[in-house]
């Protein structure tokens, strides 16, 4: 039993080489690249932690004993989860990003939300490998704390794609729900293993295969999504009472640069010659109470007049 | 299509949650409370471990 399961998560492990590769390739062929940038980074450094592990398990392994290559293969897998934890943020920010992309206020006032939260994320996870309690080492601790963060913001991200998808005019078909979905299901799966894991540490046990079989299914997801052609984004029609667009207009007035007014201390030489005739002859025409009386609405230019003057 | 997508993700979220509560408790008896979603298995003893946290056995 165990030599198949053996067998079997080292297929998982060559396929998800492949897997891994061939969204890389399908993102390129398909001009995704611009738009998800930080997946094809995650795929490019999972592939190639793949292929490390690999060799270390396979080559170096059988050369030097599995005790003294169990470091190194610990040291790599670590790392890169690091690495891949910090990308999968990367990856829900530009996801929101794309999904927001027509409410421009809200995507404006997501990201700065999103940026305090990733930031409070980052500074807990530091926090805690810091406590005085840490009896793993302070990397492992951020790293492990740090994902964890990292999944239940990936896991609240899917929530408002899947639930606020027809405002943003998304379909299921879209590849931004595809990605998301496929972050969620990473992400879960991670927190669920930790549980399983925590209590069953050994490398062999059979439950490698049951992540095989997941890890290869996102891949898969994320393959399928890129290689079918994507429908086009709906015309987004909101009823005028929606929050969605209320908040919209108000996130777009937020932050806005305002207009400033000279209410006093401006010194003549900051006129133009001409400005200063300009204001000598309205003053000029102003009329006081004692010698004029109250304007009528002859006395005022007719509408070629005012084009005139305001050519002027 | 549009109830079975948004359970799946809701079965997703609440699931994620349960995890959350179960992994510190059982953190406390090993070395590394995290994983990530791979295909190649979780490296999840100390790096001195005597039998190399099982290498050979897969």
């Amino acid at each position: 039993m165990r030599l198949i399961s053996g067998n079997l998560v080292r297929l998982f492990g060559y396929a998800e080489v492949v897997l891994c590769i061939t969204g890389l390739a399908l993102l390129i062929w398909r001009r995704q690249w611009k738009d998800y940038t930080w997946l094809g980074a995650f795929l490019a450094v999972r592939a190639s932690s793949s292929v490390l592990l690999i060799a270390i398990h396979q080559i170096v392994g059988p050369l030097i004993g599995p005790r003294r290559a169990y470091p190194y293969y610990a040291c790599v897998y670590w790392t890169t989860a690091a690495i891949e934890s910090v990308l999968t943020l990367m990856i829900v920010y530009g996801v929101f990003k794309l999904a927001m992309a027509p409410l421009k206020g809200l995507q404006t006032l997501g990201t700065l939300v999103f940026k305090w939260a990733a930031g409070i994320s980052v500074a807990v996870a530091l926090g805690n490998a810091f406590t005085p309690n840490s009896a793993d080492g302070y990397l492992l601790t951020a790293i492990s704390q740090l994902q964890r963060t990292q999944s239940i913001l990936t896991l609240c991200l899917l929530l408002f794609v899947t639930f606020a998808i027809r405002p943003m005019g998304l379909t299921y078909s879209s590849r931004i729900f595809g990605v998301g979905l496929g972050l969620g299901a990473m992400a879960t799966n991670d927190l669920v293993q930790s549980a399983w894991l925590s209590f069953h540490p050994d490398m062999g046990g059979t439950y490698n295969v049951i992540l095989g079989v997941v890890s290869c299914s996102i891949f898969l997801l994320w393959n399928v999504y890129f290689a079918l052609p994507e429908p086009k984004r709906r015309i987004i029609v909101l009823p005028t009472t929606s929050p969605f667009l209320r908040w919209n207009q108000i996130s777009q007035a937020l932050g806005d640069e305002p207009g400033f007014v000279a209410v006093g201390g401006v010194p003549p030489e900051v006129f133009a010659p001409a400005e200063l005739e300009i204001m000598r002859r309205a003053s000029a025409k102003m009329p006081t109470a004692s010698t004029s009386p109250m304007p009528k609405v002859t006395d005022f230019p007719t509408a070629a007049k005012r084009v005139a003057s305001s050519a002027i | 299509m549009k109830t079975i997508v948004r359970s799946i993700v809701v079965v997703l979220a609440l699931t994620g949650a349960v995890a959350t509560t179960v992994t510190p408790a059982a953190s406390a008896k090993t070395t590394v409370a995290a994983t990530k979603t791979s295909a190649m298995p979780a490296p999840r003893c100390p790096l001195n471990s005597p039998d190399g946290c099982g290498f050979n056995n897969w």
